[in-house]
């Protein structure tokens, strides 16, 4: 085949890896953050951002390897006049080789990732966790907190009702003091231990700087998300599951706050609501001016 | 390149074969040669390819120019897809999104793949005369293209497209109250049901033609290995796709019956759904990518002039990917609310059938390695599908590690993976096929400076599209949003997604040079020889095309299918039929 085919082709490669990071460097990484992870504002995603980072280094290693090797062949072994293939079926002793090593690191990485997953990230709460139920409807968020007592009582998915979003159990009397709030307002560096359920479809609780993400079950309470956010600071929540016409535009605003703001916040809002048989839609439209 | 083209005694008389003449319609329409279904198969999945192309178009535009009308056409879409001023509305995005996947996934990438390349080379290279069941067969494609059609005439509904995700999450997709688009999902649940009835067809046809028609010689390890691959899609097609069907009566059930299966309000539960649809739903993902595994292999040891690298490597590791395809569906679901013991389990399974994806990659590596390397069209697709899977298969660890999976989940990071895996490699293997199997299936060639062209533009406009919603996702784009812009932490991301769609539309512009380079040189390429590109599979010892009913006389193989430049004898590859001359040092493996 003539050197002009095979150059042609090498030129097409050569143009399109550059274009392709042309691509990456288009938007400005300066002011987008693009070329890094997003800010991370917890202390979980420390070693969920860890292990993005030793995958990336991980992956990126095998990638460059791998294709410097195949590009390297793909020059050097092009056709050329007199010179024949190598005559090869292969090379059992290779092939044993280049399963055992990737099985090794796969399974070595499982074992890790299940580390984090277990004994990391869906541990036990802290008993001091600030508990707070997180309803998910139609195209919004409600979000609901203990009152004086710190306890958000006893929640079953068939109490989900327009008028009890969150199932709460109407005979305990710990739900009676509980009140709603349409932003999430949680303290920095205490550990928030959420509560999830959904009144329709499925929705999701997904905020990318704390590296968060779990679908919001309608018939199904989830109760094992918790994080301790790290940064005071404004920060949004998205639906991130297709839910319907309204999805484009479900989020709900998180605001991180110092300990004594966080505090004074609560008490203004525990005192203003009465204690009642359970959330209703119309307190949570009344507590919308949050 | 030499035309050198071995006869047999048998091939000699194959252009004067004579078959009895068949009507029009039972040449064109229903026809029951697995060559004419292969090229109907083919049609019908070009005629998808462009509809599921443009409504990836407009997915783009709607991301890059949030709430602009759609110039020259947008006043004429229906009022369920645009406002009166001709912008995309957000439910009409959703219905874009839902429908450009079904389209692609069952009415473009399955048919390609299974329904073109299965039908047309399974008897070809096995020596049969056609499928074990020819009516079938035909039943098969004419129940595939009703489901299209089906599924498409949704756009007519006054509710319009599906909107609920290709992979129609319940109870969203339950209940017409939820999703908004009752007549649309109702009509999604059949099509895919007859979709189904007509893979289940294909697949069990495929497998008895392999078990019981390969001509004498042909062992299970002389198989190219095409066959191979469709061989094993088939046998997840039937053990994958009954689930689906299934699941999708049920739905349609649920939504125009009253069932509850998947309702949560009645005690139904959503997360079976999910089940049904990821056990159907994973190993849809090898029977996506084994095929084209397939088809490239072939293409990497005819254009190396090289024996594959580990055949029966190469063999094991797809049966190992099939095997372990169907017990890693969880991965879908690490953060659906199930168990989160079951996401440690499906995790660890997960990484497992990573390994036999890095055994074959290192064989084409092998296989390359020493090589006498031709770079025809075909063969850069090839070389392309190499890399582009590599990438998709590591960006796939990122998901099979649940705590990273806790951040990418559900954002623009898995649309890119997956789009490297579907598009980047099955579509630029089955590119590649089209590309080589054209003379055969049409009699002329097609233009290679052309092909080059649309090779080049293809490769980068794909990369510049693909690559960059990695970093979209790790900046945390969630899938299926209409307008990010609205999401303070997407902003900054504008320019991006401008980019990225200005290069998937350059990405659909490219396709198009693909296309009149097809259709022309259907008509007006040159006439192309038997064996185009000295290659060893049976295939090429019939004429181009071959006539009905294929051998005319049945071959016998004495070799195993990829006999390149073995020492000792002076042509450069040894055809399956033909026994080695004595001087031939054929390698025992």
């Amino acid at each position: 085949m003539s050197f002009w085919r095979s150059s042609f082709a090498r030129c097409g490669l050569i143009v399109a890896v550059l274009l392709a990071g042309l691509g990456t460097c288009w938007a400005d990484p300066r002011t987008s953050n693009l070329w890094w992870l997003p800010e991370n504002a917890t202390e979980g995603g420390v070693y969920i951002d860890q292990l993005i980072y030793f995958i990336l280094f991980l992956t990126g290693a095998v990638f460059v390897l791998t294709q410097a090797v195949y590009i390297f062949f793909i020059i050097k072994y092009r056709a050329k006049k007199g010179v024949r293939a190598t005559y090869s079926h292969g090379n059992n002793r290779l092939e044993i080789i280049w399963t055992a090593i990737p099985t090794a690191i796969f399974i070595g990485l499982w074992g890790y990732s299940n580390h984090l997953w277990w004994d990391v990230l869906h541990s036990t709460p802290p008993a001091n966790a600030l508990q707070v139920g997180v309803a998910a409807y139609q195209f919004g968020f409600s979000f609901q907190y203990p009152g004086a007592d710190g306890k958000l009582g006893k929640a079953d998915a068939n109490f989900v009702s327009n008028d009890n979003m969150f199932g709460n159990d109407p005979d305990d009397p710990d739900a009676k003091d509980n009140f709603t709030s349409s932003t999430l307002e949680i303290p920095v560096n205490r550990a928030v231990h959420i509560r999830l359920d959904s009144k329709d479809v499925i929705h999701a609780f997904y905020v990318p700087q704390f590296r968060v993400y779990q679908d919001i079950l309608p018939g199904r309470i989830i109760d094992w998300v918790w994080f301790t956010p790290t940064k005071i600071g404004k920060f949004q929540l998205a639906c991130s599951q297709l839910c319907g016409s309204g999805h484009y535009n479900m989020k709900a605003d998180i605001q991180v706050v110092s300990e004594a703001d966080f505090e004074k916040w609560y008490q203004e809002k525990a005192k203003a609501v009465q204690p009642q048989p359970g959330a209703k839609l119309s307190s949570i439209t009344e507590t919308k001016d949050q | 390149m030499s035309q050198t083209i071995a006869h047999s005694g048998a091939e000699a008389h194959a252009e004067t074969v004579h078959h009895h003449e068949l009507s029009f319609f039972h040449k064109y329409i229903w026809s029951e040669d697995h060559k004419t279904i292969a090229i109907q198969y083919l049609f019908a999945s070009f005629f998808f390819l462009i509809i599921g192309g443009l409504l990836a178009m407009g997915v783009r535009y709607q991301l890059a120019f949030s709430g602009a009308p759609i110039p020259l056409i947008g006043t004429l879409l229906p009022k369920w897809l645009v406002t009166d001023a001709g912008a995309i509305q957000p439910q009409g995005y959703n219905g874009l999104v839902t429908m450009h996947a079904t389209v692609m996934v069952f009415l473009v990438m399955m048919p390609l793949l299974v329904g073109v390349f299965g039908n047309f080379l399974i008897p070809l290279k096995i020596g049969a005369p056609d499928m074990a069941f020819p009516f079938f067969n035909a039943l098969s494609f004419w129940l595939f293209l009703v489901s299209g059609i089906i599924l498409l005439s949704s756009y007519f509904a006054p509710t319009g497209f599906p909107a609920a995700g290709w992979t129609a999450y319940a109870p969203l997709s339950a209940n017409g109250a939820y999703n908004g688009s009752q007549a649309g999902q109702s009509l999604w649940c059949i099509g895919l049901f007859l979709n189904g009835l007509a893979s289940i067809a294909g697949a069990v046809n495929y497998i008895t033609t392999v078990i019981n028609m390969r001509a004498p010689g042909m062992k299970m390890f002389r198989l190219p290995l095409p066959v191979w691959a469709i061989f094993i899609t088939s046998i997840l097609l039937l053990l994958a796709v009954p689930v689906l069907s299934a699941a999708a009566a049920m739905l349609f059930c649920d939504l125009n019956f009253g069932t509850s299966f998947f309702e949560a309000s009645h005690y139904g539960q959503p997360l079976l759904w999910q089940h049904l649809f990821w056990f159907f739903g994973h190993p849809e993902v090898y029977i996506l990518v084994l095929p084209a595994m397939g088809l490239v292999s072939e293409m990497l040891a005819v254009f190396s002039r090289k024996p594959i690298f580990g055949y029966k490597a190469m063999v094991y590791a797809m049966v190992a990917i099939g095997f372990l395809g169907f017990i890693v569906w969880g991965h879908h679901m690490f953060v659906s609310g199930m168990n989160l013991m079951l996401s440690s389990t499906f995790s660890l399974s997960t990484m497992v059938i990573a390994v036999p994806s890095a055994i074959k990659t290192f064989n084409w590596l092998g296989t390359v390695w020493g090589g006498s390397i031709r770079f025809t069209t075909p063969m850069c697709f090839a070389l392309a599908f190499v890399s582009m899977f590599v990438i998709g298969g590591l960006s796939g660890i990122y998901m099979a590690s649940t705590p990273v999976d806790l951040f990418i989940h559900h954002t623009y990071f898995i649309v890119a993976h997956f789009h490297y895996v579907i598009f980047g490699g099955s579509l630029f293997g089955v590119f590649g096929a089209i590309y080589f199997w054209f003379p055969k299936m049409f009699g002329h060639m097609m233009n290679e400076f052309w092909g080059k062209v649309h090779f080049v533009l293809s490769f980068m406009f794909f990369n510049l599209t693909f690559f960059p919603m990695h970093n979209l996702g790790l900046n945390g784009m969630p899938r299926r949003i209409a307008d990010p812009g609205l999401y303070d932490f997407l902003k900054s991301q504008q320019p991006l997604q401008i980019f990225v769609s200005l290069s998937a539309f350059g990405l659909g512009l490219s396709t198009l040079i693909f296309f009149v380079n097809f259709f022309y040189s259907m008509f007006k390429g040159p006439k192309a020889p038997r064996n185009p590109w000295n290659s060893t599979t049976l295939e090429w010892t019939l004429p181009s095309p071959p006539g009905h009913g294929n051998f005319p006389v049945t071959p016998t193989v004495y070799n195993g299918p990829y006999e390149y430049s073995v020492p000792g004898m002076d042509q450069d590859f040894l055809p399956q039929n033909q026994p080695a001359p004595k001087t031939a040092r054929l390698a025992v493996h």
